[in-house]
């Protein structure tokens, strides 16, 4: 009797065991449900399609009305200042006012989040170049990706070079023991990096026109960021020689009137003008700007449902304009009208967008942001060249007295005053004005005879301690923090 | 699919194997028979020590049948056979066996053996407590039966020693935070793992199980009682065992309480008076800052007007000119907080004969909460049912239906109810003429307070003008098969199942009512959310007796899957207030998360040897494997051991004759237990949503958001445990002292990585953690008389929580919401950070001669410069406190006297502060707010220096003094505050009515009582309750279909009070009769 009990039961244990160890691979191997994962993607065409979309949907940070470009382009120099009051989570009021004031600690916490945002889009550009490598698709559409991804990422190379100097050059997707090795590279080197990606860019990206849809990068948008980019480096040569090319492709113009330039219709959006455009859709469901929102007034509560205080337009870039340039009052509010009483503040009308509908607390605004156009080109190519007939095109367009004819002010009697002058004018509050100071080391006497505390060292923000302290091979800091 | 096939078959195979063989094994004693033995007919009554009769009794022939259970007098009568042996026994009480012999038996059952021979449920199966080598608290029911909370843990709060069960917010049917042993875990949870009747159960909500419906709570907490639940071990495991009736006379039990509940500690806030007079000077004192030379505080509003943000620098005229217009005000807590009743109603049937066994239950609660609206209803039925269906096969079901529905609002802390409501200024009243409730109805008299910055959140207009249903469902069986082919051999089979479904419903009516800060339009929340998890599991127990040597294994195997599914809509633009669901409304949209689905599985393979030696020797081991899809593809099994042993030394020869020590085990045990609570798909780099617009089209993008990590596996806790257990004259006294040590590894941490790798952090097992503690628990009978005792329940406990390691380079993980919360080496979990304030300067002099921040003035506080730079600056703060407790204990005690019983606990925690985020709006100037009564004490000038500890209000800090305003509202220790308190916890009283009372009816026993839960805090602390948390530890596994990890981990900010919900007094009568 035993014995027939133990052999059933030892059946019965090995049939549970087998039944166990037939069972358990496919039981515990759980891929996520609600989650692609990336072991799936990043094999037919079509992932790729929302792996450049996705690597384009980055400009939102970068460009984002409170984003890094707008902190450093705009508030760090003379054009704006900051008026909010709310302490908003970790990035306080004290932080961002060190931007205007020069007085940014190493653990600022916006230069930490500028640092990430910009490596954290860089990651998601460098993975479609990494996987898209090996993937079986025709070489045609992958030499397409690759130059739109190398354009973003000398962009973005661009745009950390000149805040924090030299660099992690990441040019891969990098994990573990190989990111706490890495070091800063010198910025000669990243410029050769950005230099090498834009040229390969130019030769394969599509003309405007002929891009895969409006808003990516064509190869006049490379040449222009070329031509900005070998500017910076001082290489005026090289610049005119690829701004020229811009020029005479004749792909691009000014627009005759400043005002169509700007405003909340599709008709303000990829014009003629306009050499990179990064892509919004108003409507509460879309992703929609929120420029018209954060750059008016703190809390007005009546122009817009709250307001942002961001990028407070300055008298002294107000005063700046000549008496007739209508640019002013296309490009500014005085202020605004609350329960029948003007308040009197100076801010953006650029991106204005009156009819924008709520999505809570937001306006969500159907305006564009161009990251380049066809005036910034103009005024580059004077620069590059000494010759003033471009910046005169500029100032031709809105009426004004040209360079070098009698009614143009005194007060810019060189070229390069001039043309510092007319980008301030043109190109105000589109993130621009910092680097041009700084592209013409002009930075610290400008920005000292207006009394503010700029020191040469004070040009490049710190590396956050944060990143300092996670991989102490970054070191050494930035001089003068 | 292919897996869940293959366990059915593989379940349906085990049992028709059991059936097979079945027929020869019931056909085995016939082929042992022999010649029927003389039956005899005995009789007599069972009683206790102390003469009293035991009814319910059950008497069984030793090996075989129940054949009697004696009556309310404790009289019984059988017949058995000659030579067998009757057993009587009962629960709680110990088992007393005499050989069969006729005429009368007094058989007198000793409730003070019940020490070492009351069984104990431990994982997988029971021991005698004799036989426990590790650390286990077994509550039986009598412990919790009178309580008045819907969920038992709530009933033993204060009374085991190191189990730390708290309830952070006093709603009804809120669920208290259960930490067993101290906090091991940062980023998986810290929620021990619940198993009821066999099916293990994460996160858990308690309140799905009617109290009156269990039997035992037994709670595993060493490492070597939990190492058989292996990666699930290592928060402690709470076993729940229902009841089952017993073999007799079906007995009904009837039980009615009424409750009533009420808010009996306040807190203390300014009324109209003493708020105007704060406002006035806080708006003066901010005028003045702006522009020391030129403004005036006896300047008027046409001055005031004239400067940039004017709204924080006006008066409004009613304020200066007749304040005594408003009286004492609005006490919001009055407007928000009522006296609640609740009703609970509980039948149960339960019985059975030798072969069956069953209970019949239903349950139904019907609570009012002490907030306006608020509610928590329940009903729960449950049938548990065992059969034996032969000598060798047993099979059982146990299924219970559980539903409740309930309003709860005030359990978010910030932007809740309760938070906002104190903050209301008190000058408003609950209606205003029009019988709207706030000053933003432009008819009312009372909009003339728009222009000058009030406050007013009007408790209805978050309770009242808004709907708010949750209802939720749970349904949770468990089927059985045992199978006994010889006496010493049980092959078990089981299948569970358990069944969630919720649905949440929230409409807030436009307008508010204008009571609400803004005017908003309508908004409506829908959520679904369903949970199914089954477990099948099967089991081999071998238990067999060899002279002195008793050996007992179990090897099991054990599968469980879970799949939840959750929806939420979020909806605007409803025409009008009179359709109040989703599909009325013009705008849908649904979050970005929050929708979705997830899985988990679990195999499992474990088993236990034990062996005793003399009855008097005991080693236990335990080895369990788990496999889950949860861990990375590296690292999918996990192997979790453990030893335990114990020396019963007062069984030794050498200590027969003392007369003190009647009991004295020692117990001493190691295990490894891991903990599983991390998230599903932690392993997996995920992909998310993002979206660009292609000119004028949205098209859709696919990002990368977390970094894959195929190493991801359970935290690891290797704990070691030594204990002993003393009992001395006669059992009189009963002392179990335990000490441990545990190190948990490989714990699961977000650490930051560099941003260039395209995150800022990835889940990494890396930390290490530690913790130690003593638990000490003392009962004694301090008089045990014919009709008079009186016993002591006391115990203490103590745990020291360590960080070892944190991340590659240790940094902190420091944590800034409305308060620093940094965990460091060498540091318990989460102190807090901030300057230390040295109370207020009282004039320009003490400015001037101290170290000082930029713009410090007499009525501003004073910040020490901790680090003596000279320099006020953020390198002053440090740290200033801990929300864990340096010690912890309760008393109980208990006076019986005849049908008379009164206990009376105290519940103390001690050594602990508090990080009071309120203080933000109610301790200083905040926008208007209305603060604490004890911030009236403020600094008023050199002669009125307050109470030398409250710095002068500012309505703003214009431009130029936002420097000295980040440093007087900065985190400081006037934010936190010392938690210690006492509490009288629970006073019963209740009185059996007298047999001659109730003979005539058809009740058989009939008991009222009284019961009265948290009847005063002894406590400094300005909020509403020292326990409040807003946080509770949550789990980074549970609900939430992105796998990715959260950024704040759970339970690091356990300790910080953010306007919680009050913890109500609770009186409750009620009256229980069995028929």
């Amino acid at each position: 009797m035993m014995k027939h009990l133990n052999i059933k039961t030892l059946a019965l244990a090995g049939f549970l065991v087998l039944a166990a160890a037939g069972c358990k691979k496919s039981f515990l191997e759980l891929a996520p449900v609600s989650n692609a994962n990336v072991n799936a993607v990043f094999k037919t065409k079509q992932d790729f399609e929302l792996s450049v979309n996705n690597a384009y949907s980055t400009l939102y940070t970068i460009y984002a009305p409170k984003g890094s470009m707008s902190f450093v382009g705009e508030l760090m120099s003379d054009n704006v200042t900051v008026s909010t009051l709310a302490i908003s989570g970790a990035f306080t009021i004290v932080d961002q006012q060190a931007f205007r004031d020069y007085s940014i600690a190493t653990n600022n916490t916006g230069v930490y989040i500028f640092w990430v945002d910009h490596f954290t889009s860089l990651y998601q550009v460098n993975i479609v170049l990494d996987k898209i490598a090996g993937a079986d698709l025709e070489d045609s559409y992958k030499k397409g990706v690759v130059a739109e991804m190398k354009f973003l990422r000398a962009l973005y190379y661009f745009n950390l070079v000149r805040m924090f100097g030299d660099l992690p050059l990441v040019t891969t997707p990098i994990v573990g023991e190989e990111a706490y090795a890495m070091k800063r590279s010198p910025k000669e080197e990243v410029y050769k990096l950005i230099v090498s990606d834009l040229k390969e860019a130019a030769a394969d990206l599509a003309e405007v026109g002929a891009e895969p849809a409006k808003g990516r990068a064509t190869k006049g948008a490379a040449k222009s960021l070329l031509g900005k980019v070998y500017l910076t480096m001082g290489d005026k040569a090289n610049a005119a020689t690829v701004l020229k090319e811009v020029v005479e492709s004749n792909k691009y113009d000014l627009l005759p009137d400043f005002q169509s330039l700007w405003g909340n219709t599709s008709a303000n959006k990829n014009t003629k003008e306009s050499i990179f455009e990064i892509q919004y859709l108003g409507g509460a469901a879309n992703p929609y700007s929120q420029y018209w929102s954060a750059f008016a007034p703190f809390e007005n509560f009546a122009i817009t449902k709250y307001g942002g205080g961001m990028n407070m337009v300055t008298d002294d870039l107000f005063n700046e304009y000549e008496a007739t340039d209508t640019r002013k009052d296309i490009s500014f509010y005085t202020g605004y009208t609350k329960n029948g009483t003007f308040v009197p503040i100076k801010f953006n009308k650029k991106w204005v967008d009156l009819t924008a509908p709520l999505d809570g607390g937001a306006e969500a605004c159907n305006n564009n942001f161009m990251v380049l156009r066809y005036a910034d080109v103009l005024l580059m190519l004077s620069e590059a060249t000494g010759d003033a007939q471009y910046l005169n095109k500029v100032r031709a367009r809105v009426g004004l007295p040209l360079f070098g004819t009698a009614g143009y002010p005194s007060a810019y009697p060189t070229l390069d005053l001039a043309i510092e002058h007319e980008r301030r004018m043109e190109l105000a509050l589109e993130f621009h004005r910092w680097f041009d100071l700084k592209r013409t080391n002009r930075a610290v006497p400008v920005l000292m005879a207006k009394g503010k505390p700029v020191t040469e060292a004070k040009l490049l923000l710190p590396v956050p301690q944060f990143a300092l302290n996670q991989n102490p091979n970054l070191q050494p800091q930035n001089p003068g923090y | 699919m292919k897996l869940n096939a293959c366990l059915v078959t593989s379940l349906l195979l085990s049992q028709i194997l059991l059936f097979s063989s079945r027929d020869a094994l019931i056909a085995q004693p016939a082929a042992n028979s022999q010649a029927p033995k003389k039956q005899i007919k005995v009789a007599g009554k069972v009683t206790d020590t102390k003469g009293a009769p035991l009814a319910g009794v059950s008497v069984q022939v030793k090996g075989g049948k129940v054949v009697a259970v004696t009556s309310d007098d404790g009289s019984f009568a059988a017949a058995a056979e000659e030579g067998n042996i009757l057993q009587f026994s009962s629960q709680g009480y110990g088992i007393y066996e005499s050989p069969v012999k006729d005429g009368g038996y007094l058989v007198k059952l000793d409730i003070d053996s019940k020490s070492l021979d009351d069984v104990i449920v431990v994982g997988y199966g029971t021991q005698k407590k004799r036989a426990v080598t590790g650390s286990v608290a077994s509550v039986g029911y009598d412990q919790f039966k009178d309580r008045a909370y819907s969920n038992v843990a709530q009933s033993l709060e204060g009374a085991i020693a190191g189990v730390n069960i708290s309830s952070s917010q006093g709603a009804p049917g809120f669920g208290p935070t259960i930490k067993i042993r101290g906090t091991s875990s940062i980023t998986a949870g810290t929620t021990p793992l619940f198993v009821v009747d066999g099916v293990a159960l994460e996160n858990f909500d308690l309140n799905q199980i009617n109290p009156q419906d269990i039997q035992s709570v037994d709670i595993l907490k060493d490492a070597a009682s939990s190492a058989i639940y292996g990666s699930r071990g290592a928060n402690g495991v709470i076993i729940i065992t229902t009841r089952l009736g017993k073999a007799g006379k079906a007995m009904v039990n009837v039980t009615y309480e009424h409750g009533i509940s009420k808010v009996n500690r306040k807190v203390d806030m300014m009324d109209a008076q003493q708020w105007i007079k704060y406002y006035i000077d806080a708006r003066n004192n901010a005028w003045v800052l702006l522009d020391p030379v030129n403004n005036k505080a006896s300047d008027d509003n046409t001055k005031r007007s004239t400067v940039s943000g004017a709204k924080n620098y006006m008066i409004p005229p009613d304020f200066i000119s007749n304040p005594g217009q408003f009286g004492k005000g609005s006490d919001w807590q009055d407007v928000m907080f009522k006296t609640a009743h609740s009703n609970n109603m509980m039948v149960s049937m339960s019985g059975g004969t030798d072969r069956t066994n069953y209970l019949f239950s239903v349950g139904y609660l019907d609570q009012d909460a002490v907030l306006m609206n608020n509610f928590y209803k329940r009903l729960s039925i449950r049938t548990n049912i065992r059969q034996k269906i032969s000598e060798k096969v047993t099979a059982g079901l146990n299924l219970a239906l559980t539903g409740t529905h309930d309003r709860t609002d005030g359990t978010t802390g910030k932007s809740d109810v309760v938070s906002l409501g104190i903050q209301s200024d008190p000058i408003f009243p609950e209606y205003n003429e029009n019988g709207n409730i706030g000053f933003l109805d432009p008819n009312s008299a009372w909009s003339r307070f728009q222009t000058y910055g009030v406050q007013l959140w009007n408790p209805h207009s978050l309770v009242t003008y808004a709907d708010k249903l949750n209802k939720n469902m749970n349904t949770l069986a468990n089927g059985y098969l045992e199978y006994k082919p010889i006496n010493e051999l049980t092959i078990r089979g089981s299948l569970s199942g358990n069944l969630t479904n919720n649905a949440y419903n929230w409409y807030w009516v436009s307008g508010q009512g204008y009571g609400y800060s803004s005017v908003l339009p309508a908004q409506a929340t829908a959520r679904n959310l369903s949970a199914f998890n089954w477990q099948a599991e099967a089991t081999a127990a071998y238990d067999k007796t060899f002279g002195d040597h008793k050996i007992g294994v179990i090897i099991g195997y054990s599968a469980q899957k879970q799949r939840f599914d959750s929806s939420t809509i979020n909806a605007a633009s409803f025409p009008n207030d009179l359709v109040r669901t989703v599909n009325a409304a013009g705008v849908v949209t649904k979050p970005a998360a929050g929708n979705g689905a997830g899985e988990w599985s679990l195999l499992s393979m474990l088993g236990r040897v034990s062996y005793g030696y003399k009855n008097k020797y005991f080693l236990n081991a335990t080895l369990r494997r788990d496999g889950s899809s949860r861990f990375g593809a590296n690292t999918q099994w996990g192997t979790f051991p453990s030893v335990s042993g114990a020396w019963l030394i007062s069984d030794e020869g050498f200590m027969q004759n003392s007369k003190a020590i009647t009991n004295l085990k020692l117990r001493v045990s190691y295990g490894q237990t891991g903990n599983n609570l991390i998230p599903n798909y932690g392993s997996v780099s995920l992909l998310s949503g993002s979206r660009y617009v292609n000119g004028s089209n949205v098209v859709n993008g696919l990002r990368p958001i977390s970094i894959a990590n195929p190493n991801l596996k359970w935290e690891k806790t290797d704990q070691y445990n030594i204990g002993i257990d003393v009992a001395l004259f006669k059992n009189r006294v009963n002392i179990t002292a335990d000490a441990y040590k545990s190190l948990t590894k490989d714990m699961l941490l977000n650490v930051p990585v560099p941003a260039y790798t395209g995150f800022t952090s990835q889940l990494t097992n890396i930390g290490e953690m530690e913790n130690k503690g003593i638990e000490l628990t003392i009962s004694t009978k301090n008089l045990v008389k014919k009709s008079f005792n009186w016993s002591t329940d006391f115990n203490i406990s103590l745990n020291r929580n360590k960080v070892l390691q944190l991340g590659p380079n240790n940094t902190p993980i420091d944590i800034d919401e409305w308060g620093r919360f940094v965990t460091e080496v060498g540091q318990p979990v989460s102190n807090y950070y901030g300057y230390k304030f040295n109370g207020v300067y009282n004039n320009q002099a003490q400015v001037d001669n101290s170290v000082h921040y930029l713009g410090a003035a007499p009525g501003d506080p004073i910040i020490q410069d901790l680090n003596g730079d000279k320099v006020i600056s953020t390198k002053d703060m440090t740290i200033l406190g801990n929300s864990q407790p340096d010690f912890t204990a309760g008393i109980t005690n208990t006076v019986s006297y005849k049908g008379f019983e009164f206990s009376f606990m105290l519940q103390g925690i001690f050594g602990y502060e508090i990080w009071n985020q309120q203080t933000r709006f109610s301790k200083f100037w905040n926008d208007s707010r209305n603060s604490y009564a004890s911030s009236a004490n403020y600094w008023k000038s050199e002669q009125e220096p307050g109470d030398g500890k409250t710095f002068k209000p500012y309505a703003t800090f214009p431009s130029t003094a936002l420097g000295k305003g980040a440093f007087i509202t900065g985190y400081s220790d006037y934010w936190m505050e010392d938690g210690s308190f006492v509490r009288i916890k629970n006073v019963r009283l209740s009185y059996v009515i007298p047999q001659a009372l109730v003979k005539k009816t058809p009740v058989k026993n009939a008991r009222i009582y009284m019961n009265a839960e948290n009847l005063h805090v002894f406590s400094k602390y300005v909020g509403f309750d020292p326990q409040n948390s807003t946080y509770s530890v949550g789990t980074s596994s549970s609900p939430g279909a992105n796998g990715g990890a959260s950024t704040t981990p759970p339970g690091l900010m356990l300790g910080a009070d953010y306007g919680s919900y009050p913890i109500p007094f609770m009186l409750t009568v009620g009256i229980k009769c069995d028929f």
